[in-house]
């Protein structure tokens, strides 16, 4: 009994965390209006399209990575050198009509050159702030993992606080802010991993994968010539996404949702294959993506469905495996898979058995209401 | 024991999930024993009815006593909050345990316990069972095989109505359960079910609808609206099945509408048939108003004849029956030679032409003694014994015309009182007394017929006994004083009465016969009929006059054995039949007159009308129904009560599902349709083999449905796929979406919320698209698996068997875990600490 109403305590309470998230946090004091479900349909679908004519049979990495954009998240795309990563970054940033940095992570990079440096002035006799490169609104960071440490938390002091402090002043960074970085897993040697406190701050890591063959040789035929990046102009203003990002803010989420998704974290923090389970904060961004990708659906309220689908890119980088459990052979792809596929959906707090058909619908009693 | 503590932590922090099992539970409180006293009172009332059905009361108290252990048993267990599934079968461990401790007590361990030797016992009290159901009318002797039989029935019914009452909510319906146990005594008794019994059974049955509607969780959560219409197309389905049934139990006992069971033959719709097992149902075909059966012969004889059909020679046992004698018979070639030396100086030779009409029975009727029967189909065969005539296999009398010739010698009484020399030759079969003859037929006999000296003697003074003025011929005193049928136990209470028709006449007439010592049988056929004015032409006899037998003239008669004369019948039944001239005790036996005076008829019972007035039916006393609906044919209506009860089980799980269902498309409530739609189709789903996983999102699901079961998408089943799809769309909207404010959502696909009305029949419409398709696209199994045994319900039953192991095994687990949690040093840091330092 003390076990069950722990329970209840915690999941109250991780509730309460969660309708946080529905309370949008205003960007830069000034919320843009919400578009209209029209015209954010039209809007992604041009980004989508833009993106996919460069990158070929990648939409499903195109769309989580246009997912993280509208939650405000920060993408992270690890894979083997030659999948497009990069490219799918540039692609992604130049559909946007906004101001792109790429910053090439290496051992000697300092952290002011990512965040800028205050450079006296002699004809002013001033230290003047010269913003690095982190100030644009799409910020690419190419090979995340060969900077050193010190460079690394600059950037991802940026990345969580949208805002650089140099000298003791803080200069606010443009909205929308988004980082892709990348990140190679071989070739590993000379390189400073990200830490498991690091990787939670990026929203989603995505791994590219190999196209498949069709495209592959769809690659080979277009891409020949020329970059395709070249072609590829923007097609969505900055405030036009500042205004989808308002949109997927507004995105309704039931209860029955929020219980779902912190029951998928609770699953991880309890899974004996797992060593580390997924934080509040991930819970948080779970949503957000989901919310993100409902809006991409064209709804306007979150789905389970919703979480399932960004539950892998949200999650899989931030859980660590127990030893044994990887030394049998399990991923987290596949620990994940396994709790997703083993949680019971909340049926709207229903009768289902007994034989009452009609009566759940007429006093719909959920635990969580019991317990406020 | 509820389920949600048990749950471990993993699934506990998710109680919506199944929440609304222990949240949703009612209170139990005095409904389980309200509604067990409304059972006990419907089910003990419609055993009141039985009365008449078995005789007296002593059966009752077992009955009321195992209707009380069940039903409060069930009762008890379900105040304790046990699972539905365990309480019924409780409720059949209590029947059990009472019916052994009340039938089987001396082979059982401490009275409730059955063993082996249980079985032997309960199989030899079935066995005893039906032969009474085969062998006896109503209303049969209470032995202990028939009452435990009908113990087993009732606490049976209870369950039954229990279970139809309370788990799964069809209050109405268990009328049907009450309504197999009144059918029994209404098909059976003359009375039919009886002012109490009914009255009790009515009372009982309000009493569980009433009960059902003050307490049931059901009732209280839905609105009235929706309550209404569902028990009136209850009711109306109850009413089609039992309907249904009774046309259907017809066809499956072959008993029903054929063979030689007049009231089986009555439950033919399909016309009429008669037939005549005479020892059974003889007093119904003479209560029968109409006269049904119709039998012409035209005969040479001058006298009337009695057509003899089928004779009944042993007077054991409850009840008496014909006896086949198949061993004996022989088959139909040539001449009937009787078994028996007959040296009458003079044969009186006969030749009847009989056309047996509707008369439907193994056995052929003809004037006794048959030498000839020309002009049969099928195949006959004949006794030796008896001389009775009967169809081999499926062979019956029905529409037979055949020419008998037939022989007697000339009777007379100085014939008569000369046979005085010992009785040779007969089977042991027409002389012995059975073990079991009452005291007051020894003492009748003994007074009446004691002091006569030769057995012509004996034979007039018993028959005068029997015409006496003493005695009535009555066909509503026997039902009346409850000794309606046959057996021995019944001559006792005739002879006590002493008002009865010609069934007792003639058993009391043989039965003292032969505790005199003279060979005797009952043989039973028709009495003399009724001239029909129209003359049979007949080669070699010329034109003969025809008669005409019915139903109405059924008769039954003592046939005697005098050494050298053969069998001769006697009348003892006043005002029915033709007294035989060589039967009427003269005050000169043996007048020289007399001899000659054998073809004269008794004045006063000229052959042309028959006297039947006494044998027109009374409204019987108390009783509801018309007194066609005759005394016995007890076993094949509690035959048709079980079937019935049997094909109400069987189509339970379709009713149920078709009632849930009906349910959830008629709900008038305005949030409710989209997710009772939603539940249907996964029911849908269900039954038809793809229960969806609890994993599973709607989304999912449906994916899933749609792509197994739904044919082409863009063929004939784009409907279905666009209603699965428009019923996914509704139900997650529904359960995910914003809450049905004015605040229309910004990406809202389509407008606003449609209205109440419109939902719902959009949602019925869906299903019924959806339900279309899934059944075109099903094999024919899965179609008849859905309509017959829908996994749905089954699989409900099925959580319902495994709630138990599963409720065991989960405290099994929190046993454990409070058990490591208290073990102070070993197992306090967990596993994960460990890894964590």
């Amino acid at each position: 009994m003390e076990s069950q109403r722990r329970t209840a305590n915690d999941v109250s309470a991780a509730n309460r965390a969660l309708s946080g998230v529905t309370d949008p946090v205003p960007l830069n004091g000034h919320r843009p209006a919400a578009m209209d479900a029209a015209s954010f349909h039209a809007a992604s679908q041009r980004i989508l399209t833009s993106v996919n004519t460069v990158i070929d049979g990648k939409s499903d990495a195109a769309k989580l990575a246009l997912t993280v954009l509208l939650a405000q998240g920060h993408l992270l795309l690890e894979d083997v050198p030659g999948v497009g990563k990069t490219l799918l970054a540039k692609t992604l940033a130049r559909t946007i009509d906004c101001s792109v940095n790429r910053i090439q992570f290496t051992p000697d990079l300092l952290p002011s050159d990512v965040t800028g440096v205050s450079v006296y002035n002699q004809s002013s006799r001033l230290f003047e702030f010269r913003p690095g490169a982190v100030f644009a609104n799409i910020v690419i960071g190419d090979e995340i993992n060969r900077a050193s440490a010190k460079t690394q938390s600059a950037l991802l002091e940026c990345m969580e606080e949208h805002q650089v402090t140099v000298d003791g002043t803080s200069y606010r960074l443009d909205e929308p802010f988004m980082v892709v970085a990348t990140q190679n897993p071989i070739e590993m040697e000379g390189t400073y991993p990200l830490p498991e406190a690091q990787r939670d701050r990026f929203m989603a890591r995505i791994s590219m994968g190999y196209p498949d063959m069709a495209a592959e040789i769809e690659m080979l035929e277009t891409h020949q010539a020329a970059s395709p990046l070249a072609k590829v102009s923007a097609v969505v203003t900055s405030a036009d996404v500042a205004a989808m990002i308002t949109t997927v803010q507004q995105v309704y989420v039931s209860q029955a949702v929020k219980e779902y998704t912190v029951s998928v974290g609770r699953a991880t923090r309890e899974s004996p294959l797992l060593r580390l389970g997924a934080s509040p904060r991930s819970m948080l961004q779970l949503l957000r993506a989901a919310k993100a990708s409902a809006a991409l659906d064209g709804r306007d309220f979150v789905l389970p469905d919703d979480v399932v689908l960004v539950a892998e890119a949200v999650l899989a980088h931030r859980i660590i495996l127990d030893r044994k459990a990887a030394s049998t052979g399990e991923t987290p792809h596949s620990v994940l898979m396994g709790i997703l596929s083993r949680l019971p959906i909340a049926a709207e707090g229903a009768g289902v058995g007994r034989s009452g058909a009609g009566r759940s619908a007429a006093a719909p009693v959920t635990g969580l209401g019991r317990n406020h | 024991m509820t389920l949600a503590p048990a749950r471990s932590p993993g699934t506990g922090q998710r109680p919506g999930t199944y929440a609304e099992r222990p949240a949703t539970r009612p209170r139990v409180g005095a409904y389980p024993w309200a509604m067990a006293a409304a059972i006990t009172v419907a089910v003990s009332g419609a055993a009141l009815s039985l009365n008449g059905v078995l005789r007296g009361w002593g059966w009752y108290w077992a009955a009321l006593t195992t209707v009380l252990v069940v039903s409060f048993t069930l009762a008890a267990l379900r105040s304790l909050r046990a699972q539905p599934l365990l309480v019924t079968a409780g409720g059949f461990l209590s029947l059990g345990m009472i019916l052994t401790l009340t039938f089987f007590r001396g082979s059982s361990i401490a009275g409730v316990i059955p063993t082996p030797g249980t079985l032997g016992d309960l199989d030899r009290l079935i066995r005893r069972a039906s032969e009474t159901v085969l062998s006896e009318t109503a209303p049969v002797a209470p032995n202990v095989g028939i009452v435990m039989v009908i113990c087993a029935v009732l606490g049976l019914a209870v369950i039954l109505v229990d279970a139809l009452a309370l788990p799964l909510g069809m209050p109405a319906a268990t009328g049907v359960g009450l309504l197999a146990l009144l059918v029994v005594p209404a098909m059976i008794k003359p009375q039919s079910v009886g002012f109490w019994g009914f009255s009790a059974t009515v009372a009982g049955y309000l009493m569980i609808l009433a009960c059902s509607q003050w307490f049931a969780p059901d009732a209280r959560l839905q609105t009235d609206s929706a309550r209404t219409p569902g028990q009136t197309r209850r009711a109306v389905l109850t009413g089609s099945i039992a309907l249904a049934a009774t046309l259907v139990v017809p066809l499956a006992i072959p008993g029903f509408d054929q063979g030689t069971f007049p009231q089986g033959s009555r439950l033919n719709p399909w016309g009429a048939s008669t037939g005549l097992n005479p020892m059974i149902t003889l007093g119904n075909s003479l209560r029968t108003p109409d006269g049904s059966g119709r039998i012409t012969y035209a005969t040479n004889a001058s006298t009337p004849l009695y057509l003899r059909s089928v004779t009944v020679d042993h007077f054991d046992g409850d009840s008496w029956g014909p006896d086949d004698r198949d061993s004996s018979r022989l088959p139909m070639a040539g001449r009937i030679e009787p078994g028996y030396t007959v040296l009458a100086d003079e044969q009186l030779r006969l030749v009847t032409a009989i056309d047996a009409g509707s008369f439907n029975s193994p056995y052929l009727p003809a004037p006794y003694a048959p030498e000839s029967v020309r002009g049969l189909n099928g195949r006959w065969t004949w006794d030796p014994a008896t001389l009775t005539i009967k169809g081999s296999e499926s062979t019956t009398s029905r529409r037979q015309e055949y020419l008998v010739t037939s022989s007697v010698p000339k009777l007379t009484a100085s014939v008569l009182a000369r046979s005085s020399a010992p009785v040779q030759g007969i089977p042991d079969d027409f002389t012995r007394i059975p073990g079991n003859v009452p005291d007051i037929v020894r003492t009748t006999a003994g007074t009446v017929a004691g002091s006569a000296g030769t057995p012509y003697q004996k034979a007039l003074v018993i028959q005068k006994y029997l015409r006496s003025a003493e005695f009535t011929y009555s066909l509503q005193s026997p039902v009346q004083g409850g000794y309606d049928g046959n057996g021995l136990s019944v001559l006792a209470d005739f002879l006590e009465q002493k008002s009865g028709y010609c069934i007792h006449y003639a058993s009391a007439m043989a039965v003292m016969a032969r505790l005199e010592g003279i060979p005797s049988r009952i043989a039973v056929g028709y009495a003399p009929g009724r001239l029909t004015g129209a003359t049979v032409t007949v080669t070699g006899q010329g034109a003969l006059p025809e008669y005409e037998v019915d139903a109405r003239d059924a008769h039954a008669w003592p046939e005697l054995y005098f050494q050298g004369l053969g069998w001769v019948p006697f009348e003892p039944t006043p005002s029915r039949g033709v007294v035989p001239d060589y039967a009427i005790e003269s005050a000169a036996p043996a007048a020289p007159n007399a001899l000659e005076n054998n073809q004269d008829l008794v004045p006063d019972a000229t052959p042309a009308p028959a006297p039947v007035p006494s044998a027109t039916p009374l409204p019987a006393p108390g009783g509801g129904g018309s007194t066609e609906t005759g005394v016995p044919l007890l076993p094949w209506l509690l035959g048709a009560g079980a079937i019935m009860g049997i094909v109400l089980l069987l189509a339970a799980p379709r009713l149920v599902r078709t009632g849930i269902r009906a349910r959830r498309l008629r709900s008038q409530d305005r949030g409710a349709a989209v997710p009772l739609g939603w539940r249907e189709l996964l029911d849908l789903g269900t039954d038809y083999g793809l229960p969806p996983g609890a994993s599973e999102t709607p989304r999912a699901y449906s994916a899933r449905l749609r792509d197994a079961l739904l044919g082409d998408p863009d063929g004939l089943d784009r409907d279905a796929h666009r209603a699965a799809l428009s019923l996914t769309a509704d139900y997650e909207r529904h359960n995910y979406g914003r809450p049905p404010l004015p605040v229309p959502g910004t990406l809202a696909e389509n407008g606003g919320a449609p209205s109440a009305k419109a939902n719902e029949s959009t949602v019925a419409t869906r299903i019924t698209a959806v339900e279309l398709s899934l059944r075109a696209n099903a094999p024919l199994l899965r179609r008849l698996q859905a309509a017959w045994i829908p996994p749905s319900i089954t699989g409900r039953l099925g959580r319902l068997l495994a709630a138990p192991f599963a409720a065991a095994g989960k405290f099994a687990v929190r046993t454990a875990k409070a058990a490591a949690h208290s073990w102070p040093v070993a197992s306090r840091p967990g596993a994960r600490d460990g890894v964590q330092q």
